[in-house]
């Protein structure tokens, strides 16, 4: 059925299902070293190259959970797809970001040191288990900005915070990880897709309640799954004062939304961005950002 | 996480005392905001955060970054974290290991140094291998003991 579907969105969808990631990737942590640093000490021990797209990103082979730098929290072991919604969202000093389902922490550390530990960053999860995991990670890459909170993301808006920047990397099937892993084709089930989509759905409205007039939200999800992507965004901008800004990233081959799905129609699709797994062998992301007006 | 009491200025200057008269070194904590929790832990964090923020969300979990764990004797057991804000500057009670050391400690075992730099028996030590501060551990008689936390230990 997942095989059906991606040959409706996609015409070299035969190549997705064959392609595999022989490259991990890590983020230097810029708070402790610089990245020319950190390349320069790990080419000693690993296969390592340049991410392309993000100065910061490097794919890489070996045992890269069992070395010294990855000990002191130099780098982390991060998808060379997920570090995009981070660079999309431009995290500065100032800024006061939630990131609505936080753990367990990669782009919440990695927007904090964007932010040079300035600003202020809610980090939140509804889930207590998940939370130790983004507690470990903040701790590790010492981020001193950040306030770690565990709301159902669907009612964060009850604290009163309100945020210049949003990112909602929402809970999703997770399809685009099909590149690591075969059995999410078995495992697909249409209704987890419809569940998650109203799930979604809900986030974004919570989203859009804690975001200041003028403010962004960067909504991102691992999934292929039209769905829970260009289905949710439609909705965003139908029920609520939020605008689709067009998204540009060099260095990485991007392909735009899908236009139209199960007979409706969907507008302003080439403004946002999907990264096909088989395009650069990573994880699929599908990105988006809105503004509220 | 029950804080016991936002660090003032008297508390902080305390505070730098006892890592100089430890490390040797001096350490502008007022470039942070810290408090204290009942434990006696010592928390900071950036001071571009509204404190008043902490105690008006309800479900906060966490702020900052541990940093270490005030002692009765007028030491402070640090963090990995703390002790990299403090060790690249700290000319007191260091320990230097070579590569195999390194390693052992980092896997969480007790380790002999190369070299101690000014160090007293039994007290905290800074952990140091080329230049990187691995962390803290305690001076005994012929080893350091190695207070690495599990969770943030490696097998290598």
């Amino acid at each position: 059925m997942l095989e059906e579907r991606i040959k409706m969105m996609i015409r070299d969808a035969k190549k997705l299902f064959q392609v595999t990631q022989e490259w991990k990737s890590i983020r230097t942590n810029i708070l402790k070293i610089d990245s020319e640093e950190l390349y320069e000490r790990l080419k000693e021990k690993f296969d390592i190259k340049r991410i392309p797209w993000y100065e910061n990103g490097f794919f890489i082979k070996g045992e890269i959970a069992k070395s010294i730098e990855y000990y002191l929290g130099y780098y982390h072991i991060q998808e060379a797809s997920s570090m995009l919604p981070p660079i999309v969202i431009q995290a500065e000093k100032n800024d006061r970001i939630v990131d609505l389902c936080a753990a367990p922490g990669s782009k919440t550390t990695q927007m904090a040191m964007h932010m040079e530990n300035r600003g202020i960053i809610i980090a939140n999860d509804i889930n207590i288990e998940r939370i130790k995991a983004l507690v470990h990670n903040v701790q590790k890459s010492g981020i001193m900005n950040c306030i770690v909170t565990n709301y159902d993301g669907r009612y964060f808006w009850k604290s009163g915070f309100k945020a210049n920047k949003i990112l909602l990397d929402a809970p999703c099937t997770a399809s685009g990880k099909i590149i690591k892993n075969k059995k999410i084709i078995e495992k697909w089930n249409y209704k987890r897709i419809l569940k998650m989509s109203r799930l979604q759905k809900k986030l974004m409205e919570g989203a859009y309640r804690c975001l200041e007039k003028g403010g962004i939200i960067v909504y991102s999800t691992c999934s292929l799954e039209p769905e829970e992507n260009e289905e949710v965004i439609d909705y965003a901008v139908n029920s609520f004062n939020l605008e689709i800004e067009r998204i540009d990233i060099k260095g990485i081959k991007i392909r735009r939304g899908i236009k139209e799905w199960n007979g409706k129609k969907y507008e302003n699709m080439d403004k946002v961005i999907r990264i096909w797994p088989h395009d650069n062998l990573t994880e699929g992301f599908f990105i988006c950002k809105l503004r509220k007006y | 996480m029950q804080i016991k009491k936002i660090l003032d200025e008297k508390d902080i200057k305390r505070i730098e005392e006892i890592i100089e008269r430890n490390y040797g070194c001096k350490f502008r904590m007022n470039s942070y905001g810290a408090f204290i929790t009942s434990e006696e832990k010592i928390w900071l964090f950036s001071k571009s955060i509204d404190f008043g923020l902490f105690k008006k969300i309800k479900r906060c979990y966490r702020i900052g970054i541990y940093f270490g764990k005030l002692k009765r004797n007028n030491k402070i057991k640090l963090s990995i974290e703390g002790a990299n804000l403090i060790g690249k500057n700290a000319s007191k009670n260091i320990a230097i290991l070579n590569d195999k050391e390194a390693i052992k400690f980092i896997e969480g075992y007790d380790v002999k140094a190369d070299e101690l730099i000014n160090c007293e028996l039994n007290n905290f030590v800074l952990i140091k291998y080329k230049g990187d501060v691995l962390g803290v551990g305690i001076l005994r008689q012929g080893y350091i003991e190695n207070l690495t936390p599990k969770a943030r230990r490696l097998k290598i």
